[in-house]
């Protein structure tokens, strides 16, 4: 059964249609590239999924599980929706790391404040966040950072910034991960490092879906790929499929814009 | 006096300017604009025609003055500091980058938590600069109390130049020097320990 199903995700923005109905659904395990030229409604769609906008229409289901329907207002409500964003991690395009806090702090914070719900928090609270370290510090090591886990954010490089900010969607182990054009902030000497993180989440089965603009990188990372255009998918296969030999004429125009980068 | 104006003032208006500054910023338009009608006004006038006002206003308009003159100081004075104070804080706020609440929603956080764990030490870093010397403002400002004779301190000092004494000026200058000075120094430390991250 598909981890992720959406179906006629609808968004508008004042009378302007962003999204127009967009259907997809993805395995356990498998990465998604989503491309298309800026303006297409891709930012959209990801933060409709992060519940960062409000979808006007669609479903999305998690595992099964409804955790979106426009057309049931139970789902819409602001403390369901709380709860049903952790099903989603989101590394924004750039970063958005908390300032006042370390690399490691930026990790932890989130899973500490959600660790308080639990109810044996009080009981085993000092253990409950030494684990939570204890697994920061290993995510932030499977990222390449462990020598920067006291850093603070202006420290550290754009590349090393936007490894801590996949290491902090990671600490909450959502069931889909999705990036928003992750490099497209860095120069271009610091994206082969965020590239690399993506590439070994990949190679781990990490369910992802990836905006990107990197087109060579979509192609060996993804297992499936969606050309979207005016908010509605104009083409999807397989890498080979949609890179390879593409149907539609307005895929063909868009790769070969992109064919050098 | 001169000290009871600051500190009154101080300790209504910083409060008082957050629920201005809510106000200013609020989704209700016409909440909004009376605030930010209000602040306007305040920031558009002096302060001294300001103090004029509450003081001599209530017994003109409705023959009505039981207001003493201290009161009537220290309600402009806060009138007025609110105002700015909200401005100060509302720069503050919206100073933080949309992205930031965005991360914290993104990571299932709470507006709460998100408030306080994420944006307000952001905020503060923001508005100490402007805060420091909107109060340094204020301390100086406390001489305009004289315009309706309250006996702040430059007034006191003045009455002795009538029987030909420069020095009490001279004092009270220098007690604004230091009084600011240690108010300097006070925020020169906040400001240094909020310096170990950038906004
Ligand atoms: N909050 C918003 N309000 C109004 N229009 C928006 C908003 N967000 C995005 N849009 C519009 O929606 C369209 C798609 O934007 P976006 O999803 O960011 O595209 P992409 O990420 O593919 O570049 C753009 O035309 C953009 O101007
Ligand atoms: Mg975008």
């Amino acid at each position: 059964m598909a981890i992720l199903e959406v179906e006629k995700l609808e968004k508008a923005f004042g009378g302007t249609r962003v999204l127009g109905g967009v259907d997809f659904s993805l395995e356990k395990g498998e990465a998604l590239a989503i491309i298309g030229s800026s303006g297409s409604g891709k930012t959209t769609l990801l933060r409709c999924l992060n519940f960062l906008e409000i979808p006007d229409g669609g479903v999305i289901r998690v595992g099964g599980e409804t955790v979106f329907d426009a057309g049931d207002p139970a789902t819409r409500s602001e403390s369901e929706i709380r709860r049903r964003r952790l099903h989603f991690g989101l590394v924004f395009q750039n970063f958005n790391l908390f300032p006042q806090y370390t690399a490691l702090k930026n990790v932890t914070l989130a899973v500490e404040l959600l660790a308080r719900e639990r109810e044996d928090f009080k009981r085993r609270r000092s253990e409950i966040f030494t684990e939570i370290e204890e697994r920061a510090r290993a995510v932030l090591d499977s990222v390449g950072l462990s020598d920067k886990l006291a850093s603070y954010p202006h420290e550290l490089s754009g590349g090393q910034q936007q490894r801590v900010a996949i290491a902090r969607a990671l600490a909450l182990s959502p069931d889909i991960l999705c990036f928003d054009e992750p490099t497209s902030a860095l120069d271009p000497e610091l994206t082969g490092e965020v590239l690399r993180v993506i590439r070994s989440l990949a190679d781990k089965r990490t369910t992802m879906v990836i905006v990107t603009h990197e087109m060579q990188f979509a192609r060996e990372v993804s297992d499936k790929v969606i050309f979207i255009d005016g908010g509605v998918i104009v083409e999807r296969g397989t890498p080979e499929e949609v890179f390879g030999s593409p149907k539609h004429d307005r895929t063909r125009r868009f790769l070969e814009r992109y064919s050098g980068g | 006096m001169t000290c009871l104006i600051f500190i009154v003032t101080l300790v209504l208006a910083a409060p008082l300017g957050l629920v201005v500054a809510f106000g200013s910023m609020s989704k209700l338009r016409p909440l909004k604009w009376l605030t930010r009608t209000f602040v306007w006004v305040i920031r558009g006038t002096p302060l001294m025609l300001q103090v004029i006002v509450v003081f001599y206003g209530p017994s003109l308009l409705w023959d009505w003055s039981a207001m003493s003159r201290e009161v009537a100081v220290i309600a402009a004075f806060v009138i007025n500091y609110a105002a700015y104070f909200s401005e100060i804080y509302r720069s503050g706020i919206e100073g933080v980058p949309r992205g930031q609440y965005e991360a914290g929603q993104a990571l299932g956080m709470t507006k709460g938590q998100i408030f306080f764990k994420i944006t307000l030490l952001q905020v503060i870093k923001r508005i100490v600069p402007p805060m420091s010397n909107e109060i340094i403002t204020l301390v100086k400002d406390t001489s305009i109390a004289r315009t309706i004779a309250v006996r702040e301190i430059i007034m006191e000092a003045f009455t002795f130049t009538t029987r030909g004494l420069i020095w009490p000026l001279f004092y009270s200058g220098l007690f604004f020097l230091l009084f600011n000075g240690i108010l300097t120094i006070l925020f020169g430390r906040i400001e240094k320990k909020l310096g170990y991250f950038r906004v």
